[in-house]
């Protein structure tokens, strides 16, 4: 544990103070007549819960293993095509283990304002904020509304490597719209909570791939600050594992494929901001065992509002609801088909790129323990009860 | 009652002659001679790369100062912080460029000057040599 703790603290250092001398000789360089820009993000989080370990940190003794950072490289090649990449590490319990990952890294080649392509490994537009989660610095929060964007679960949606087509509309007095369709292949992270998920519940994943497409369509209304918007995203997952208690026995499951719907509304005024976010997933699992198949339907929702002013320069106060429900029926734990969240939140921003975050969350509920939300056997094995209170403090470097 | 309409509209127009006070400035190579403002808040928002008649413009901002508090106000419809959030997601997306910001007017005139299709803004009074004056329709 100790080890554990003082491997986080000098993660956390190290990424912390690289962005402070990074941005003072290398936020923007020219090399062979371009002009490369560097910019980064880091954050150290602390959470502790009354009860109930979540999203696999021993939260309920107190937990530094919440640390991520990022690190990009971009230029223009020519007005209309730029390139650039990013790599990205995090350590949040079990989740991501501290390994380096390459986030993003693609071309992008703007033919007109209304039409341009991206090509190579992108950052998948859905809902509000999917594509933004891991920047802690662009959000008010310490951690996202949980029931749409879960951290466990954010590699599964994060980036494809494929291609967009994008552009925005002008709509002259009806304002624009933004849009985006893609098409590639899933990640595969395999420390994240659908491996760790199957691993505690005697089915643990071998292999799981998949082909996603979708679209993203937002509505920048004639009203000032007003954006609304949709996201559809088709994931077509290819899952193979083994099943323990058959003798360890090879197993396929099939998804075809995983629709996920999202509804979302932005409005911010002066100082003020506010959102709010629906989310539905759907699917039909074909589950196939000795040569026998059997089919599945699974669904659950989730939905967040969120509300935030920034009282002064430094300091924004802020709340948000989170809801999320699967659709099971309803077992004899009565807290194991939902987690809703009420969250209040204080940002403040020390200085233009450095701010600190603390946040308590009042969790009713903790999700169906075949469809993880958060909370796992192997960071719960003694149970999981129905409520946990859970402070989290966090503070991010960015440049 | 008559002093609190006079001290609302001197205030008013307090608030009018600080956004009348910005000069939309651009390089020569630049051919428009005006710009919307719905094409201003694009090209400042990094979605218009280029205008009406081809020409390819990148935003110029101002770190601080009047003029560029003025400027958001007027044409951007965001706080400072706002659009720092909001350049950040695209830098971090990948979808965008951190754009050029410089300290002062002088330097966002010298800059424009220099910099083929660069649009920045700076203070009515400025002295702009080397630029051209956009007008905002």
């Amino acid at each position: 544990m100790k080890n554990r703790i003082v491997q986080s603290i000098l993660i956390a250092s190290a990424l912390c103070t690289a962005p402070v001398v990074l941005q003072a000789q290398l936020g923007q360089f020219s090399l062979e007549g371009h002009t490369f820009q560097l910019h980064g993000f880091a954050s150290q989080g602390y959470a502790v819960s009354n009860q109930n370990n979540f999203l696999t940190m021993q939260t309920s003794k107190g937990s530094f293993a919440f640390t991520d950072g990022g690190l990009n490289l971009s230029t223009s090649l020519t007005d209309k095509f730029r390139v650039g990449a990013q790599g990205y590490l995090r350590n949040v319990g079990q989740l991501g283990g501290g390994r380096l990952s390459l986030d993003w890294a693609f071309g992008d080649y703007r033919f007109a304002d209304w039409f341009g392509i991206r090509a190579g490994k992108v950052k998948t537009p859905l809902g509000l904020f999917n594509d933004t989660q891991d920047a802690e610095s662009l959000h008010t929060w310490a951690l996202l509304p949980q029931s749409v964007y879960p951290l466990d679960l954010r590699s599964s949606t994060i980036a494809h490597v494929g291609g967009d087509i994008y552009g925005q509309l002008a709509l002259r007095k009806a304002g624009s719209i933004d849009y985006t369709v893609y098409g590639g292949a899933r990640p595969n992270d395999r420390r994240s909570g659908y491996y760790f998920n199957t691993q505690d519940t005697g089915v643990p994943i071998r292999t799981f791939t998949g082909k996603i497409v979708g679209s993203d369509v937002r509505w920048n209304t004639p009203v000032a600050g007003l954006m609304a918007g949709m996201s559809f995203l088709d994931e077509m997952d290819h899952i193979n594992g083994t099943y323990i208690a058959a003798g360890n026995a090879p197993y396929l499951l099939d998804s075809s494929p995983l629709h996920m719907t999202s509804a979302y509304v932005d409005y911010s005024r002066g100082k003020l901001r506010v959102n709010g976010e629906f989310r539905r997933n759907k699917k039909v699992e074909r589950f196939n065992l000795f040569g026998n198949q059997s089919a599945l339907n699974f669904s659950d929702k989730g939905w967040f509002v969120t509300g935030a002013y920034r009282v002064t320069r430094q300091l924004e106060l802020g709340a948000y609801h989170s809801h999320y429900r699967v659709d099971v029926p309803q077992t004899a734990d009565p807290a194991g088909n939902h987690l809703f969240d009420t969250t209040l939140t204080a940002r403040y921003d020390l200085t233009r790129w450095w701010n600190v975050k603390v946040e308590g969350h009042f969790m009713d509920g903790h999700g169906d323990l075949y469809s993880a939300h958060g909370f796992y056997l192997r960071s719960n094995p003694t149970g999981i009860g129905p409520t946990t209170n859970l402070l989290v403090i966090r503070t991010g470097f960015y440049f | 009652m008559k002093n609190f309409k006079l001290f609302v509209l001197a205030g008013v127009a307090a608030i009018s002659l600080q956004a009348g006070e910005i000069k939309v400035i651009a390089n020569p190579s630049v051919g428009a001679a005006a710009i919307s403002a719905d094409d201003l808040k694009r090209v400042f928002l990094g979605t218009r790369s280029s205008l009406a008649d081809g020409s390819h413009v990148e935003p110029v901002l101002a770190k601080t100062g009047p003029a560029h508090e003025a400027f958001l106000k007027e044409y951007l419809g965001k706080t400072d912080g706002a659009l720092t959030t909001y350049y950040r997601s695209l830098v971090f997306t990948g979808k965008g460029a951190m754009p050029k910001t410089l300290s002062s007017d002088e330097e966002i005139v010298s800059y424009v000057a220099k910099t083929r299709g660069a649009i920045g803004y700076v203070g009515a009074k400025t002295a702009a040599t080397g630029v051209k004056e956009l007008g905002v329709k």
